[in-house]
């Protein structure tokens, strides 16, 4: 997966998965791409942790619209 | 969610005060969403009269609530429609060059994003619910509308495009560009006092 991981047609910058991520919050990602971003978490922490800070912003604007 | 609506068959009555009880809710996302105290509250009185008047269009299966925000919904997009008209702004670049200073020269990030230990845990943190409100309030007017529009009143792209007449590309760099300033600003005072993981 590694050697696979740096394959420069497939290698994506944090930069591009940043964006791929934000687009993934709003609606599924092409085959193409959702495999892209995929094989870039695997290798990238910052990355995931971009993708857990929006999951946990969509959580934070529903906790704070329902708060009461 | 409580409503002293009562289902009777198909349609539920609503009293006036049922209604009232869902105000400061309803001013609470009006006023994130329009950035306008004085706008915010007509709104809401509209909504709330509307509401009234249309009471007996309300079904028992969706809560008050659900059906009161999507009447907030319509009319806070009559209004950003109305004033994006009179304000144009020109059309936002591709945004591929947005946040360059985040990465280093090969694209990567210069500088390692917040590990959230726990996101559940985190956002019942009213400290953390507070930061985040904050951080909206300091995103630039129209990003920090889409956002919001997305986010709190759950529109979709495709509703976005269609309600603000926006293009696919264009909403998504707009909510791109909110949520990378959100986590930029999250990470001073939101992210940034979660535990290292």
């Amino acid at each position: 997966m590694r050697s696979l991981a740096r394959h420069k047609m497939l290698r994506l910058t944090c930069q591009q998965a940043s964006r791929l991520l934000s687009q993934q919050q709003d609606e599924p990602l092409p085959f193409g791409k959702r495999m892209r971003l995929r094989l870039h978490l695997m290798y990238c922490d910052a990355c995931t942790n971009v993708s857990r800070q929006f999951d946990t912003l969509r959580l934070g604007l529903l906790r704070w619209r329902d708060k009461d | 969610m409580t409503s002293n609506a009562r289902t009777t068959g198909e349609t539920a009555t609503i009293e006036f005060a049922a209604l009232a009880e869902q105000r400061f809710y309803l001013m609470r996302i009006a006023r994130m969403e329009l950035r306008d105290e004085h706008a915010a509250e007509d709104c809401v009185s509209d909504v709330l009269t509307q509401a009234y008047e249309r009471r007996a269009a309300f079904r028992g299966d969706s809560s008050l609530r659900t059906w009161l925000t999507a009447i907030l919904k319509n009319r806070i997009i009559d209004l950003l429609r109305k004033q994006w008209r009179e304000q144009p702004i020109e059309e936002a670049p591709s945004g591929e060059q947005d946040f360059d200073n985040l990465f280093d020269e090969t694209g990567h990030y210069a500088e390692m994003p917040s590990h959230v230990r726990d996101p559940a845990e985190l956002c019942q943190e009213e400290g953390f619910l507070s930061a985040v409100q904050r951080c909206i309030d300091k995103l630039p007017k129209r990003i920090g509308q889409v956002f919001v529009l997305r986010e709190v009143f759950g529109s979709d792209t495709k509703e976005l495009c269609k309600d603000l007449g926006l293009t696919t590309s264009n909403v998504w760099v707009q909510l791109y560009r909110a949520r990378m300033m959100l986590r930029t600003c999250l990470e001073k005072n939101g992210f940034g006092n979660a535990q290292p993981g």
